[in-house]
């Protein structure tokens, strides 16, 4: 049962809620530990990892999936993270809500083009998440869409004067 | 160290200017901190413009601050010194909007200019053999009293805490946590996502349609927001996220404005007991 309605692009504390009412509760830092997994991975499978990639990534979680400072250094602490393989990352964004999941999978997408090239490891680690996440050709299409919007916010310049 | 003794020597070899700033600076820090301030950022100003000359194709603002991010985002800046050069341009910026400068900031900051300073002569001159000293204070003119002492601690503590706030927020936003060794990381996972490929592959697991990601990719923003099926929801979400974004800046600069008034507020307290 779906407990909460939420739009793409909200961010709450109650974004973890799960979809599926028999399905464990993921605290906060556990559902940015997802993140910050898919995040990198989609940056490593890239090839190098610029700096505008690790700054998109934190304001990403904090501003579009509404995780606080310390969920999000809490992710990467070395209990929450250190053990984790790509695929317990797959099985978690599975146990997540469709909207949050979704949201993961744009913000994933956002990281690819953040410098305008896609490699076929690239390639093949969104379309693991896609099927993790089982969304249907649209919705992939709106999540590319969206991270293609969101990826020309992430590199304002002359924002830090 | 005398008057005529500067920690900065070794720059004059490299950039006069920029050498010529650090030395104002160093002179001015302990009777005037706020004019060490605006040299300062003049100086870290003078090194991101050449930065961006050497080493950057592209137009790019002349704005001190779009010129730190976009070396910053090009590999150009690495993170330690893009840290400090950013705590300069904001004192900087503070001084010259009248808020006054301690002299434990304006030390501070004279410090981080001065590593700073020993990493620019190895960019701007590749190979060459830049060996800094261990940074020496310059003396006060005059003695410090005891209250201006006990003042100039409170400063440093403050100093300490408003460092350690920034590196607990900078700690939030980055990919890797500060413990991780981000070369060990990548290799681990960049082994395991091709072992999964293989796998996928082997299997024939069909992947997305790589053709449509390039095409989105491709498409300009106004060519998305103009396509009939994606314009409104793009406009909308474009908005909301521009929003979200606004938002965490908004945050992080009102933490930026609080760290300014807690350091005001120890000067006020300063000037009430001196004027009493």
């Amino acid at each position: 049962m779906r407990i909460q309605n939420i739009s793409l692009f909200s961010g709450s504390q109650e974004l973890i809620t799960m979809s599926s009412s028999n399905k464990e509760q993921a605290t906060n830092p556990e559902v940015a530990t997802l993140w910050f997994l898919a995040a990198r991975t989609m940056a490593i499978a890239g090839g190098e990892l610029p700096s505008v990639q690790e700054a998109a990534t934190g304001l990403y979680a904090q501003a579009i999936l509404g995780f606080s400072e310390d969920d999000c250094r809490q992710a990467k602490s070395p209990d929450q993270i250190d053990n984790k393989t790509l695929i317990d990352c797959l099985s978690g964004v599975r146990q997540l809500s469709k909207e949050l999941a979704e949201k993961i999978l744009t913000g994933v997408m956002m990281i690819s083009y953040a410098d305008r090239t896609m490699t076929p490891l690239e390639v093949r680690w969104a379309s693991m998440l896609a099927s993790a996440i089982e969304v249907t050709p649209d919705e992939f299409q709106k999540c590319c869409v969206n991270a293609r919007v969101i990826a020309s916010m992430l590199r304002p310049q002359g924002s830090q004067s | 160290m005398t008057e005529q003794e500067t920690n900065f020597h070794f720059l004059e070899r490299f950039d006069k200017r920029v050498a010529q700033l650090a030395k104002q600076a160093e002179e001015y820090v302990h009777t005037d901190p706020d004019s060490c301030m605006f040299k300062l950022r003049l100086m870290i100003e003078t090194m991101a413009k050449k930065l961006t000359e050497l080493q950057m194709r592209q137009d790019i603002s002349q704005d001190l601050g779009s010129m730190l991010g976009a070396l910053e985002r090009n590999g150009i800046v690495p993170r330690r010194q893009a840290d400090s050069m950013h705590a300069i341009r904001r004192d900087g910026n503070a001084a010259v909007h009248g808020n006054p400068t301690p002299v434990p900031t304006a030390m501070r900051r004279l410090k981080e200019a001065y590593n700073i300073s020993g990493w620019f002569c190895k960019i701007v001159k590749r190979g060459s053999k830049v060996k800094l000293e261990h940074f020496v204070e310059p003396t006060p003119p005059i003695p410090v009293d005891q209250e201006t002492q006990q003042l100039h601690t409170r400063i440093e503590e403050l100093e300490d805490s408003i460092e350690h706030r920034r590196m607990t927020t900078r700690e939030s936003l980055l990919m890797f946590g500060p413990h991780e060794d981000i070369d060990v990381v990548t290799k681990r996972i960049y082994d395991e996502l091709e072992a999964l490929d293989k796998v996928a592959a082997t299997a024939g697991e069909p992947i997305i349609d790589a053709e449509l990601v390039a095409l989105v990719m491709a498409m300009d923003l106004e060519q998305i927001e103009e396509d009939p099926r994606h314009g409104g929801d793009s406009r909308v979400a474009k908005r909301e996220a521009e929003k979200q974004l606004e938002a965490i800046k908004l945050h992080l600069a009102s933490r930026e404005q609080e760290f300014l008034e807690e350091r005001s507020k120890l000067m006020r307290n300063r000037d009430d007991t001196i004027d009493s």
